[in-house]
């Protein structure tokens, strides 16, 4: 019985029970899932069955579309009459809670013409034979379900000891979007981050995964505000999910649910959990759900906020450029590589001309205004490969990996013309630089200190210019 | 435990933990032996000895399973091992996508042989 995700049985060892049940019990026994459609084969030949149906399964089209009908509207058990004309028995498998499928039993011989106690005896049996078949499916399912919380478990313990070690937002991302996957076999599992005033999906898993990541929804976007504006999931229509910005293409397949976590914790709304999955759980399948994406906020959280404070920690405010501490950490890497693979390596020291006499006249702000401009300048002028840090005051390095003389030359100048040219607020701005060629054996602080003199020299030669370190 | 069937098992574990490894390069070890043990958890229903494979942060191995082997001589050895492969990578389509899903069936079947996995179930 496929549709339940809780009921998994090899049909074959089934139906090696079910026929040596129906042997014993002189009865034919079949079984259908949850929609009507036949799980395992009639136990018994029934000459007519076999014969309309050419073999134990049900084939023939009248008899399914009888099943489908009259299983559908069947409250607990009845009794009822095929299209050719046998009795049948049928119950409902399962509990209210969680159905598992239809039994249907027959005796062995056309039972039309038995009548009084004979027939009697047969309601007797066929209820005796419901009775064992439904408790050995739902001790299945107990016991099915033991194992599904056991994964539940598994994972909400990982999930609650990465809360205090690993701190890596990719990788609790990725734990819980793999979790969604394994455990719940869901079609589509995605998780969207809260970024300032819109949800952003950072991850995504599954067979429309990739139409989903990167995509941004704003918070006041009509579907998410009523996400969040509860604690509880939310139950979406797949036309309802589709107003969401970005999702053409999307698919979901019928009987599938739809299911959102808004992710809560105390410091407010950190992101959703979304998931597409092929059944629906029960009561405590959905507060293990809920429980899991608890602690998938808080997770989060905690990633998101040590993310943004490491970077914070290697980020100058005012220039967003990397600060004196991150660009020591990255020229250490740098100089390793060069003396590793024998790359060329060039850093160049930029100092701002006379900054302190700007910011004495014109004050901190205009200073201010000098400082994010030249940086705005440097940026604009190297590669995405390059590296550029305020390493303290006025003082800028420019690393400039793969870099020989030449190239290094043309960058200087053409960060020291930029920075000539541009209309800076009160005066015209200049900049002196020095460059400096990575040796062997140069540390950190002797490629700066090489640097640092260059750009000294530039300065005692009459400034607003570049030069190279002779050694 | 015959001969015959010690080699079966010697092939499927060297099988099981080169896909074990490739998918951990992708996963992570943890979701890789969650994966093993929902594949475990399922496949249960069928064959009870599927329970003792033996997985966790250094790998997976065969070997309690083996050990169990001689109180079942008559266990379906490859149909249960091909089950669990095609289950496995069912589930690891869905979180890796077809591409890498089909990488690692491809160099497991260069080195095994016929890897039953049909990218259409994805």
């Amino acid at each position: 019985m496929p549709a339940n995700l809780l009921l998994s049985i090899s049909v074959k060892y089934w139906q090696d029970f079910q026929d040596t049940l129906a042997k014993v019990m002189d009865a034919n026994i079949y079984i259908f899932d949850v929609n009507g459609g036949s799980f395992s084969r009639f136990s018994r030949p029934v000459e007519l069955c076999q014969e309309v149906n050419k073999g134990g399964k049900i084939s023939n089209e009248k008899c399914i579309n009888f099943y489908k009908s009259a299983l559908g509207s069947l409250e607990d058990k009845d009794m009822l009459t095929c299209p050719y004309g046998i009795r049948l028995y049928a119950y409902r498998l399962g509990t209210y809670a969680q159905k598992i499928g239809f039994l249907v039993i027959t005796p062995t011989r056309n039972e039309t013409r038995v009548e009084g106690e004979e027939k009697n005896t047969f309601v007797t049996k066929a209820n005796s034979i419901y009775q064992t078949i439904n408790e050995i499916l739902k001790a299945i399912l107990e016991k099915n379900l033991l194992g599904l919380r056991r994964l539940e478990l598994n994972s909400i313990y990982e999930i609650s000891r990465l809360m205090t070690s690993i701190v890596e937002l990719d990788k609790v991302l990725d734990l819980i979007t793999n979790s969604l996957i394994i455990i719940y076999k869901v079609e589509l599992g995605f998780v969207g981050l809260r970024e300032g005033d819109k949800i952003r999906v950072a991850q995504a898993k599954g067979e429309y995964g990739h139409l989903l990541i990167g995509k941004e929804w704003p918070m006041v976007q009509p579907l998410i505000e009523q996400v969040f504006s509860k604690v509880e999931p939310s139950t979406l229509r797949i036309e309802e999910l589709m107003t969401l910005p970005g999702l053409t293409g999307l698919e979901v397949a019928p009987g599938n649910e739809i299911m959102v976590y808004p992710l809560w914790t105390a410091l407010g709304a950190v992101g959703l959990l979304g998931i597409v999955a092929p059944v629906s759980l029960d009561d405590n399948g959905s507060k293990n759900l809920q429980i899991y994406a608890n602690f998938a906020a808080v997770a989060l959280a905690n990633a998101k906020l040590i993310h943004r404070l490491e970077r914070e920690a290697e980020t100058d405010f005012l220039t967003g450029f990397f600060n004196k501490r991150a660009l020591r950490n990255l020229l250490i890497v740098e100089i390793e590589r060069t003396t590793r693979y024998g790359t060329p390596l060039s850093v160049i020291f930029l100092d701002i001309d006379d900054f302190k006499t700007y910011n004495d006249t014109f004050g901190h702000v205009a200073g201010d205004v000098v400082l994010q401009k030249t940086a705005e300048i440097i940026r604009n002028s190297i590669r995405l490969v390059d590296i550029a840090g305020r390493y303290g005051g006025e003082e800028f390095v420019i690393i400039l990996p793969g870099t020989k003389e030449e190239g290094a030359v043309a960058v200087a100048e053409r960060i020291q013309k930029s920075i000539e040219a541009f209309p800076f607020p009160r005066r015209q701005v200049t900049a002196s630089l020095g460059i400096a060629l990575a040796k062997n054996n140069d540390s950190v602080d002797s490629l700066l200190e090489r640097a640092d003199q260059a750009c000294y020299q530039a300065k005692k030669q009459g400034k607003n210019r570049f030069c190279l370190d002779p050694s | 435990m015959c001969e015959l069937i010690e080699n079966q098992i010697e092939r499927y574990e060297t099988m099981l933990r080169e896909m074990w490894t490739e998918s951990a390069k992708y996963l992570g070890t943890f979701s890789v032996n969650l994966l093993v043990e929902r594949v475990v958890w399922e496949l249960s229903q069928e064959y009870k000895e599927i329970e003792l494979l033996q997985y966790g942060q250094d790998g997976i191995t065969c070997a309690g399973l083996a050990a169990g082997l001689n109180k079942n001589p008559d266990l379906p050895v490859d149909d249960m091992f091909v089950k669990f492969i095609i289950r496995y990578l069912e589930i690891l389509a869905r979180l890796l996508g077809h591409e890498k899903t089909e990488k690692i069936a491809k160099r497991l079947n260069e080195e095994f042989g016929r890897i039953p996995f049909d990218s259409k179930e994805e």
